[in-house]
């Protein structure tokens, strides 16, 4: 009975919080997404010619991001039946999002126009670890931002 | 860099827009359906098991599980006597049910404070001290609960509980395997509520025996009652709701008692 109370609580409080940072943080990558938009960004490995004349630095961004009870209830019953992981994929997809975020922020710290060669890195943080705890995962972005040379 | 460009991503690629309680209650409803359909069907299994244990594999089993019941012929002479007086009620009242000689009652005292008794494998009863000081003023309010006791070994209640709690522990044991540890909480959690309905159907069959034989035996069931208006006076209003309890009500108890009090005494 009370194992049951304990339970709905973290749920509730899993699902609460975990909505609301999830929220807060899509309006968050949205704007400054907007505002970083001049930055260009790609996957290219050949850098093209440029006309002016330019050097190439490290950039790079990394996040951690954890998951909720909430989450990770829902994505266990889902191993149970298959299909869309739904509660992961939005919880990546910030994680994706944001990492390219901090990338473009530290290029444009540089006075860089562009990222090229730009790759992305996971890793689950606490696999391994005790069962009970909670999941946390790493994006890492990184890539070679282009800095015009005055 | 002419020809290079990044186009705006259109949103919701990788984020589904359905609102994430609705996946939850899908997942618990499909899930919690599935534990409960399979808890009954092993549970069926397990009852079926048991009902083919003969009453000396039972006696026999019972001797092997629980051998702490024949370590106390050591107890002192008081409580000798006061097992020896439960041993008399015991049988004076089983004599009412038809127990089969292949499993004899024994009744075990124990001088711990609890207000209660039980009934377990092999027609052993064990009644606490506490039960006793709580029915000190009615003996049919003792003979009450002792009947109830008796009852669940004439019905055969121990040995069908245990053969359903051990298919459902192995049911539950193969989900081990499945989901994270919050999915398998929750897959014991419902296992074990369907294992409280039976555990509430035995409680209440046992009540209606024990009524029954304890009518027979004094002829009136007045004082039945005390045991159950003592238990429920003790719970200060913290009960769980009836799904979440073992036994029936105190309330339901009482009433069920009243009941019968006043057809019987209708009929004469």
């Amino acid at each position: 009975m009370y194992d049951l109370i304990v339970f709905l609580t973290l749920i509730a409080l899993g699902y609460g919080f975990g909505q609301h940072a999830e929220r807060k943080h899509f309006r968050s990558i949205l704007e400054r997404e907007k505002e970083l938009k001049t930055l260009l960004c790609f996957s290219e490995r050949r850098i093209p010619e440029q006309e002016v004349p330019v050097q190439g630095q490290l950039v790079s961004g990394s996040v951690v991001i954890s998951i909720d009870y909430f989450k990770q209830f829902v994505a266990g019953l889902r191993n149970l039946f298959g299909g869309r992981v739904t509660a992961y994929e939005s919880l990546l997809e910030r994680a994706r999002r944001e990492a390219i975020l901090r990338m473009k922020e530290q290029a444009r710290d540089l006075g860089a126009d562009s990222v090229w060669n730009v790759r992305l890195e996971t890793a689950a943080i606490s696999q391994g670890a005790q069962r009970q705890q909670v999941g946390s995962m790493e994006v890492m972005a990184y890539g070679t931002a282009l800095i015009r040379k005055t | 860099m002419n020809g290079y460009e990044n186009p705006d991503i259109p949103e919701g690629i990788n984020v589904t827009q359905e609102h994430p309680l609705k996946e939850f209650g899908q997942l618990v409803i499909g899930v919690t359906a599935l534990i409960i359909i399979l808890a009954l069907a092993f549970s069926e299994l397990g009852a079926y098991a048991a009902r083919h244990l003969t009453l000396e594999q039972e006696v026999a089993l019972a001797h092997r599980m629980l051998p702490a019941m024949w370590t106390e012929t050591a107890a002192e002479p008081a409580e000798q006597a006061e097992r020896k007086h439960l041993q008399e009620l015991a049988d004076r009242l089983a004599r009412h049910m038809a127990i089969p000689a292949a499993m004899p009652v024994t009744v075990h005292y124990s001088a711990e404070p609890v207000v209660n008794a039980m009934a377990t494998l092999g027609g052993h009863i064990v009644v606490y001290q506490g039960l006793l000081d709580a029915t000190k003023d009615s003996e049919t309010a003792l003979a009450m609960v002792m009947a109830h006791e008796l009852a669940h070994i004439k019905l055969r209640h121990p040995a069908t509980a245990m053969g359903r709690g051990f298919a459902v522990a192995l049911l539950l044991s193969t989900f081990a395997g499945l989901g994270d540890n919050v999915m398998q909480g929750w897959a014991n959690s419902v296992g074990t509520l369907t294992a409280l309905r039976y555990s509430r159907e035995q409680e209440a069959a046992a009540d209606s025996l024990a009524l029954e034989t304890v009518y027979r035996e004094y002829g009136t069931v007045k004082g039945a009652e005390i045991f159950f208006e003592h238990a429920s006076a003790e719970d200060n209003g913290l009960t769980p709701p009836a799904i979440l309890s073992t036994h029936p009500s105190h309330e339901e108890r009482i009433r069920k008692i009243q009941n019968f009090a006043a057809k019987e005494s209708g009929a004469e």
